[in-house]
């Protein structure tokens, strides 16, 4: 039993892994089109890559639709998340659920709205088009990871500032955002991966002039499947392992960086003892 | 003269619920004060109050004669250390102690000096760098009150400041407290609901039940002479037992347990004759003999319970409807069995009267 | 003199308000707005009427595609729970290292882009690919194509998904008292009756998150069945975008959306009569 589930949970983890790894032998293939074994070995993808415009406009347009949907969404998002968790209102239940909304709605519904929306507006094939229509997805997971923040902030802390003389302006910009700030970071990166990853409303409305590395890469699967995509999967793969364990690393060189020796509490012991 | 602190006619109302009732309080300049009372029974909403962080539905504070209304809590120049701490963790020991200091814009040069004089105070030189999280529970509760004391508060306000510290640490936390607060001289209001924190720390504990002060007196007059049933019960142990006197005039009283008793009268209210009364009996101030002692009131009861401590013992036993309380030291509970009979014994002085 | 309750209270009332005043009025232009132009196409163009819903409802084309996508989609659920359940149970079985690995895993695949992914299985599955080579490799002779079909687009699918059903199910099953299975062992439960007794619905609550998440997502698949499904077996987001794309449909495309989003909610709000909508995604 134990034996059989072992090999079950073996084949899982292989399933799961397999598509993450096989991206990378195929990046620096010599082969035309997608072909395994690969024949040899080279860097002729990557060079492909970062000289192509027909990629790197695409990439840059997509870190700076991400960029522009992660400050707007964070402006929005913020205090909209403040009045939610902290005060009590009426309507209070609606504006929960609109907040989540555009989490339930498939985006495919959105891409066919804005696709006659902006078309109207004539924001169709523009980066801010493109930001607006990102920014909108964004706010659910950037509402509910701020949320489960400010949740978790003891507002003691508040009061013990408000106590030690600072206003409600100090105590926000001293106390509430410096302590918050790893809960906004996170936030935002959750806002900007979403813009960065989106790709079917991309699809429809982003066109020429804004197209977005995930509609390019979307084309150029469906037409021609150019093995350039598995340089461009290799590096966001990169770029998500590097994020993930980018944490861990910076902790343990901050534990092996010189630690100063940190003084003995003698004082401390000695009152001890007067106490006894 | 006036008082410093001065709380008169303080009401506070959720709703139908009233928190508090009509309380008035006056404090002395440097004076030690403890609310004393169960959860719920209003003594961190007083303090709240005063601290500015709720209003009062009415009443009114003032210390030195300033009104506190209409003041925000910034304004009102009160140290608070709180139940968990409230450090900064984003902030250093230092970087904290020099906060408040911040906002009343001291120089940093100036400010950080001080700061580290503070934290010496405390007893934490060498600890300055830390933050709140790399620091100990007792270290962290130094820091708290270097931080309310740095800026030289008109109060201190300290809100169950010793609930999270294991017992030792607490005892030790206690005497430090007092100590650098003795020393500053800054009148100190300390909410606990642990009543040997409020005996061995208080000039002046004030009781308080159900939104209401039910006595304020210095701590061996609230333990030695209560004002009041709850007050008797709440603090220490105690043998209450129902009586009625017999005369107010030679101090004598008929219970149906122990017979006919001689009370203490000093400071007593206003009693008459044929008044149903309670006699409150500390547990210490009687004596177990198997043969009744000279000298001594007594009756006889069995042994019920005994309840073993090692330095002492809790002797629990029967005498007719009535359960009594003895406290026995430890070398002399030896002999005892549960079942026993023997007597119990005390002198005209143990025996306090309380009104019904 | 005395202290009263200041007029704040009718400050704070508004405050609030103030706070989210700038966000509801986005939404309100840049989701409400554009998913009510959704509903008025579907009535209008190209003519007012319910024509729309009367073809998307009743002809065979659209039904089919519905019904697929509907079937799609449960099966990639309850294959996303195959491979999940067994898998955070053997996280919570492991040593705590092997489950941090496995957990890294599953987190890197889920916060790597859909899109990345599908080309992946792509690669995988392709003609000149590692599985056909593998099949090759060890005496099929002539593999068939397994590429663009009903069974590719569903296994990445399944992988695509499978991220969100673990995380439920191995948040919940950690979370439980190791001393509850070790009573029920005491008490003579074991193998599938400790299983069907304790396990099962003290997990219950992971399942049913992780399902209604896999299931409503793949509702509204586009990316991985456009991609790499066959074109003869649709799935109703492509045909959405199909028709708009290709035929400038916009009434007909709407009609559907309508319907898609419609079928989305009914499911949510199902769920959510039982569990609570933020409890899904949090």
């Amino acid at each position: 039993m134990d034996r059989l589930m072992r090999w079950i949970g073996i084949g899982i983890v292989i399933f799961i892994a397999a598509p993450l790894v096989i991206v990378v032998p195929m990046s620096f293939s010599t082969a035309a089109s997608l072909q395994f074994p690969p024949p040899g070995f080279s860097f002729g993808y990557y060079v492909q890559y970062f000289n192509d415009p027909t990629w790197l406009r695409p990439t840059f347009n997509s870190l700076f639709i991400g960029a522009m949907t992660t400050i707007l969404t964070m402006a929005l998002v913020v205090p909209a998340t403040f009045a939610l968790v902290r005060h009590k209102f009426w309507g209070k239940g609606v504006a929960n659920l609109m907040m989540m909304m555009p989490m339930a709605v498939p985006h495919i519904v959105m891409a066919v709205g804005y696709y006659s929306y902006f078309g109207s507006l004539r924001l169709v094939h523009s980066h801010l088009g493109v930001v607006l229509a990102h920014t909108c997805l964004s706010v659910p997971i950037t509402f509910l990871v701020l949320s489960a923040n400010l949740k978790g902030f003891d507002r003691t802390l508040e009061r013990a500032a408000r106590s030690l003389g600072a206003t409600p302006r100090q105590t926000f910009w001293y106390i509430t955002l410096p302590i918050l700030r790893p809960g906004l970071m996170i936030s935002a990166l959750f806002a900007f991966i979403q813009s960065f990853d989106e790709t079917v409303v991309a699809i429809f409305i982003s066109g020429r002039d804004a197209e977005t590395l995930p509609r390019r890469m979307f084309d150029s699967i469906r037409q021609e499947a150019d093995p350039v995509i598995a340089v461009i999967s290799t590096l966001l793969f990169l770029a998500v392992f590097l994020g993930l364990i980018a944490p861990h690393v910076l902790r343990m060189v901050r534990r092996s960086l010189v630690r100063v020796p940190l003084p003995k509490p003698k004082k401390m012991a000695a009152q001890h003892r007067e106490a006894a | 003269m006036k008082p410093y602190l001065q709380l008169s006619g303080v009401n506070k109302a959720f709703g139908d619920f009233v928190a508090l009732d009509d309380i008035n309080l006056d404090v002395e300049k440097g004076e030690f004060v403890t609310f004393l009372g169960p959860s719920g029974s209003g003594k961190t909403t007083t303090l709240m109050i005063i601290a500015g962080f709720e209003d009062a539905t009415h009443g009114a504070i003032t210390i030195e004669g300033q009104s506190l209304a209409g003041l925000a809590p910034q304004e009102r120049n009160i140290g608070i250390v709180f139940q968990n701490y409230a450090l900064f963790p984003h902030k250093t020991a230092e970087e904290n102690v020099f906060f408040p200091l911040q906002m009343r814009g001291v120089k940093k040069a100036e400010g950080l000096r001080k700061a580290a004089e503070m934290l010496e105070l405390v007893g934490l030189e060498g600890f300055a760098h830390r933050y709140p999280k790399e620091l100990s529970g007792g270290q962290q509760q130094r820091v708290a009150l270097a931080r309310a004391l740095v800026f030289e508060p008109d109060l201190l306000l300290l809100d169950e400041p010793l609930g999270a510290l294991d017992k030792n640490l607490r005892e030790a936390m206690q005497i430090e407290i007092k100590r650098i607060q003795k020393r500053l001289g800054v009148t100190t209001i300390f909410v606990t609901h642990d009543q040997t924190e409020a005996m061995s720390m208080s000039d002046r504990i004030v009781v308080f039940s159900d939104g209401t002060i039910e006595q304020a007196a210095p701590p061996l007059d609230v333990y030695h002479k209560p004002t009041t049933r709850f007050v008797a019960d709440f603090i220490g142990e105690s043998n209450l037992l129902d009586a009625t006197i017999r005369s107010a005039d030679e101090g004598l009283a008929d219970c149906p347990i122990l017979g006919q008793v001689a009370y203490r009268t000093e400071g007593q209210p206003r009693l008459h004759d044929g008044q149903e009364v309670a006699l409150l009996i500390r547990p210490e101030h009687l004596k177990l003999s198997r043969k009744p002692l000279e000298e001594c009131r007594h009756a006889s009861m069995t042994v019920e319970t005994i309840v073993n401590y090692g330095d002492n013992a809790l002797v629990i036993g029967r005498k007719d409807t009535a359960q009594i309380r003895v406290r026995v030291p430890g070398a002399d509970v030896v002999t005892l069995e549960e079942g026993d009979e023997c007597h119990v014994n005390w002198t005209d002085h143990a025996v306090f009267v309380l009104e019904h | 003199m005395a202290v009263t309750v200041s007029n704040l209270a009718g400050r704070k009332n508004l405050w609030p308000w103030l706070l989210l005043a700038p966000l509801a009025l986005y939404l309100a232009l840049f989701f409400l707005v554009p998913l009510g132009q959704v509903a008025m196409m579907s009535v209008t163009e190209p003519r007012v009427g319910l024509d729309n819903y009367e073809k998307v409802l009743t002809g065979t084309l659209y039904r089919r595609v519905f019904i697929n996508t509907f079937f799609t989609a449960a099966l990639v659920t309850v294959c996303c729970l195959l491979v999940g359940y067994p898998l955070a149970y053997l996280m919570n079985h492991t040593t705590e290292r092997r489950a941090m690995a496995i957990l890294l895993l599953i987190t890197m695949s889920f916060w790597t882009s859909f899109l990345v992914r599908t080309y992946a299985w792509m690669v995988l599955l392709g003609n000149n690919g590692p599985v056909i080579w593998l099949l090759a490799t060890i005496g099929f002779a002539d593999p068939p194509g397994i590429l663009f079909t009903r069974f590719s687009s569903t296994l990445a699918m399944v992988h695509i998904l499978a991220p969100y059903m673990i995380m439920n199910i191995y948040s919940v099953m950690k979370k439980i008292d190791p001393a509850l299975i070790r009573s029920a062992e005491s008490m003579g439960a074991y193998g599938t009756s400790l299983f069907r007794h304790v396990y099962l619905p003290l997990t219950a609550p992971g399942i049913a998150n992780g399902s209604v998440l896999v299931f409503v997502i793949c509702l509204g698949f586009y990316v991985t069945p456009v991609l790499l499904g066959s074109p003869t077996e649709q799935m109703a987001a492509g045909l959405i975008g199909h028709q708009i794309e290709q035929f400038l449909a916009f009434g007909l495309g709407s009609a559907m959306a309508i319907v898609l989003l419609i079928v989305t909610l009914i499911v949510l709000w199902i769920y959510s009569r039982r569990f609570g909508l933020d409890r899904l995604y949090g």
